[in-house]
């Protein structure tokens, strides 16, 4: 009923876009609002959590969600929304820090915050049935975990567990195919890093 | 249903009873023994915050109906957190609440907004069950978030 379910989800796409266009001191450019559509909706006051079910869609000027549920948990002091699941069939499309697409999908994303002693912290992770994966114009990645981390400025994204890689010459052209345990995507802007921990995570 | 639903339900019509006997404001006027219109209604919070407003239910119209039930037009719920502060503002053309029951409805709209405004929810058709304090909406949903509210979501 708050409504609060919405700022998570704000979260969220922050998470996705890294790239800054604002001057250091400046304020904030205007952002057009998030949408977030879903045929049903249903708000626990005391519970402190939202949950957004059926065609639910995430309409953000730098990320795009779609699911069948989003459950979103408030702290009940108030503040920033800590905790976000987006479950089945999730499809997340956001742009990276040199503004190239990338389309992200699995069964369950779930974003978490956390603020200590100045330090934010924000994940986003996906799992599920099948395979998560990220494709953009170099190629594809899965892995049976994909985590996209972030500690203040700095982010990066792993690959945990049963790592596939396909990489691209050119948009549509299949160069490789590989499940060695390889260092990719190194072409990553500073300071979004990525990297592939080819274990497993049970 | 529990004690706290009961209170709410209780201060409801305990609200609704005091507009029907003229009690309340100037503002509320009688058209008949089961009509009242510009009828407020004050829920406080239970021990120790019991002078605290936990929310305050407003409506252009209130027509009882058979079995304890009122239908409501231009209904506005505002809620309040123990600091006073607006939490949300919930506002709808027309719902019918059953004082026995602890649940409003209506097949109709329904717009709910935080208490810094930044936040938006609507749709059509809902579900309002006080006693467990959850609202649901079943159609058309859409939310929207204005910028910056992603930095503090505290009303």
């Amino acid at each position: 009923m708050k409504g609060y379910s919405l700022v998570l989800i704000a979260g969220l796409g922050g998470l996705m876009v890294h790239a800054q266009t604002n001057t250091p001191g400046a304020p904030p450019a205007p952002r057009d609002p998030m949408l977030i559509h879903s045929d049903s909706w249903d708000f626990d006051l005391n519970g402190h959590q939202a949950i957004y079910s059926r065609h639910v869609r995430v309409d953000d000027p730098q990320m795009k969600l779609t699911c069948e549920q989003l459950v979103a948990d408030m702290p009940p002091a108030g503040g920033r929304p800590n905790h976000i699941v987006a479950e089945t069939n999730v499809v997340i499309d956001f742009m990276d820090t040199k503004g190239q697409t990338n389309h992200a999908t699995g069964d369950k994303a779930v974003y978490t915050y956390q603020e200590q002693g100045g330090v934010t912290n924000v994940t986003v992770t996906l799992t599920g049935d099948p395979q998560p994966q990220v494709v953009n114009a170099q190629g594809l990645q899965a892995g049976d975990v994909i985590i996209w981390s972030r500690e203040n400025t700095n982010s990066h994204i792993r690959f945990i567990g049963n790592y596939h890689m396909v990489s691209y010459q050119k948009p549509g052209e299949v160069m490789t195919d590989t499940n060695s345990p390889v260092t990719v995507a190194k072409t990553n802007v500073p300071p979004e890093t990525v990297e592939n921990t080819n274990t497993n995570t049970h | 249903m529990n004690a706290k639903a009961n209170t709410t339900r209780i201060t409801l019509i305990a609200g609704i009873a005091l507009l029907f006997a003229a009690i309340p404001s100037g503002r509320t006027q009688l058209n008949g023994p089961q009509h009242a219109s510009d009828f407020t209604s004050t829920e406080y919070y239970e021990p120790p915050h019991q002078q605290k407003i936990k929310s305050i239910m407003s409506g252009a119209e209130a027509l009882p109906q058979p079995g304890g039930r009122l239908i409501i037009k231009q209904l506005k719920l505002e809620t309040f957190n123990l600091d006073g502060k607006l939490e949300l503002t919930v506002m709808a053309p027309e719902c019918i609440y059953d004082t026995l029951k602890g649940v409003a409805n209506s097949p109709g709209h329904l717009q709910v907004r935080t208490g810094d405004g930044k936040i938006l929810t609507a749709g059509d058709g809902f579900l309002w069950r006080q006693s467990d304090q959850r609202l649901t909406i079943s159609n058309n949903v859409c939310s929207v978030i204005e910028n910056g509210a992603t930095m503090n979501t505290k009303p």
